[in-house]
C-alpha cells in the first residue's frame, strides 16, 4: 500500500505535533530544526522562558540520539540505530512537549532505565543538586557531559515519561517525552 | 602571547582573547556537535595565559552566551574553575556575565555557575536585544 502522507499528517496533527523529523540526525539538521522551532514559537507570542526550555530540551534530546548513534558506529546495528531517530515537538492542553525516539541495543537498556528511574524519582531541589555535582565532576570520556537528562528533568513541567519496547533479540525502541 | 580568535558560527560562540588588553571575550550561543573538541584549544590557551599572567594585571573576562547546551556548560565550568584557581593564587581576575534582561534562563544559568566561586563575578542585564 502506498504511503498516505495526508493520513500521516492528520495523525501528527491529531496529536498536536507542530514539527517532526524522522531519520539520521546531523548537526546541520539539528541546527536548522532548532531554528524552525524557535521561529515558530516566536510567532506564537510564547514566553521567552518557554521558548528557551523547548529549544533546550530539543537540543539535548537530539544530541543524545546523535551521540548514542556515533558511539555505535561500526557495530553490527550501527546504521540501523543512526537511521532510527525521530523527534516531534507539539502542543498539548498544558503546554508544549518534546518527544524523541530511537533504537537502543538491549544490552544498554538496564543502564538507561536505571539512570532515568534515578532522575524521575528526584524533586527539583534534588535535581539541581545532582546537576551541580555532575557539572563539577571530572569529565567522563565521550562527547556527552552526563547532564542532558538531568537538565531536561529540571526544565520539565511534569515528570519525564519514557518507554522501552523490545523489537527483537538485539534491539529495543526507546521513547522519551518531556512536557515543558 | 598571541591572540586567540575563533569566529562565531550558528552553534559556537565567538572567542576573542586579547592578552595585550587583558580582555577575554566569549560571545554567542553554544551547542556544538562536540563541545569538548571546540573548547579544548580555548582551555589550553587559557592555561598557558594564566600561567604567565602578571600578578598586577587586571584580567577581565566577558561572557555573553544567550544559550548553552549541557556539554558546553561543562566546558564553561572548566574554564571558570581555571579562572578561580588563578584568582585563589593571587591573580586579579574578574568575570562579567551579560544577559538580555528578558532572558531569565540565561541569568539563572549564570547564577548557577557563580555559586561556589569566590572570584568577582558580576551579572549585567542588557536592555535591548543586540
Amino acid at each position: 500500500m502506498a504511503l498516505n502522507l495526508h493520513e500521516l499528517q492528520k495523525l501528527l496533527q491529531n496529536h498536536g505535533v507542530l514539527i517532526s523529523f524522522s531519520g539520521r540526525f546531523t548537526q546541520e539538521i539539528i541546527e536548522e530544526l532548532g531554528d524552525a522551532v524557535k521561529k515558530y514559537m516566536e510567532t506564537e507570542a510564547i514566553s521567552r522562558n518557554d521558548i528557551y526550555n523547548v529549544f533546550s530540551v530539543f537540543i539535548e534530546q537530539t544530541q543524545n540520539i546523535k551521540n548514542y548513534s556515533a558511539a555505535q558506529i561500526g557495530s553490527a546495528d550501527g546504521d540501523k540505530i543512526a537511521n532510527s531517530g525521530i523527534i516531534a515537538i507539539g502542543k498539548s492542553e498544558a503546554g508544549y512537549f518534546v518527544s524523541s525516539g530511537n533504537m537502543v541495543t538491549n544490552q544498554d537498556i538496564a543502564t538507561l532505565s536505571a539512570r532515568l528511574d534515578e532522575i524521575v524519582a528526584l524533586d527539583k531541589d534534588a535535581l539541581k543538586k545532582l546537576y551541580k555535582e555532575q557539572l563539577r565532576k571530572e569529565m567522563p570520556p565521550g562527547a556527552g557531559a552526563g547532564l542532558g537528562l538531568i537538565d531536561m528533568a529540571r526544565r520539565a513541567s511534569r515528570t519525564l515519561s519514557y518507554s522501552i519496547v523490545k523489537l527483537d533479540g538485539h534491539m529495543s525502541f526507546f521513547t522519551l517525552v518531556v512536557h515543558v | 602571547m598571541e591572540n586567540l580568535y575563533i569566529g562565531k558560527t550558528k552553534s559556537t560562540p565567538e572567542i576573542n582573547f586579547e592578552p595585550e588588553k587583558a580582555k577575554l571575550k566569549i560571545e554567542g550561543q553554544s551547542y556544538p556537535e562536540n563541545a569538548f573538541k571546540f573548547y579544548e584549544p580555548v582551555l589550553t590557551w587559557l592555561d598557558e595565559y594564566l600561567r604567565q599572567l602578571d600578578h598586577e594585571v587586571v584580567l577581565e573576562i566577558y561572557f555573553h552566551m544567550p544559550y548553552i547546551n549541557t556539554s558546553s556548560s561543562k566546558c564553561v565550568m572548566m574554564l571558570l574553575e581555571k579562572l578561580e584557581d588563578a584568582y585563589r593564587n593571587g591573580k586579579k581576575v574578574a568575570v562579567r556575565w551579560y544577559y538580555e534582561q528578558e532572558n531569565e534562563m540565561a541569568l539563572e544559568c549564570a547564577e548557577e555557575f557563580k555559586e561556589d566561586l569566590t572570584l568577582p563575578f558580576a551579572t549585567c542585564a542588557l536592555k535591548e536585544e543586540p
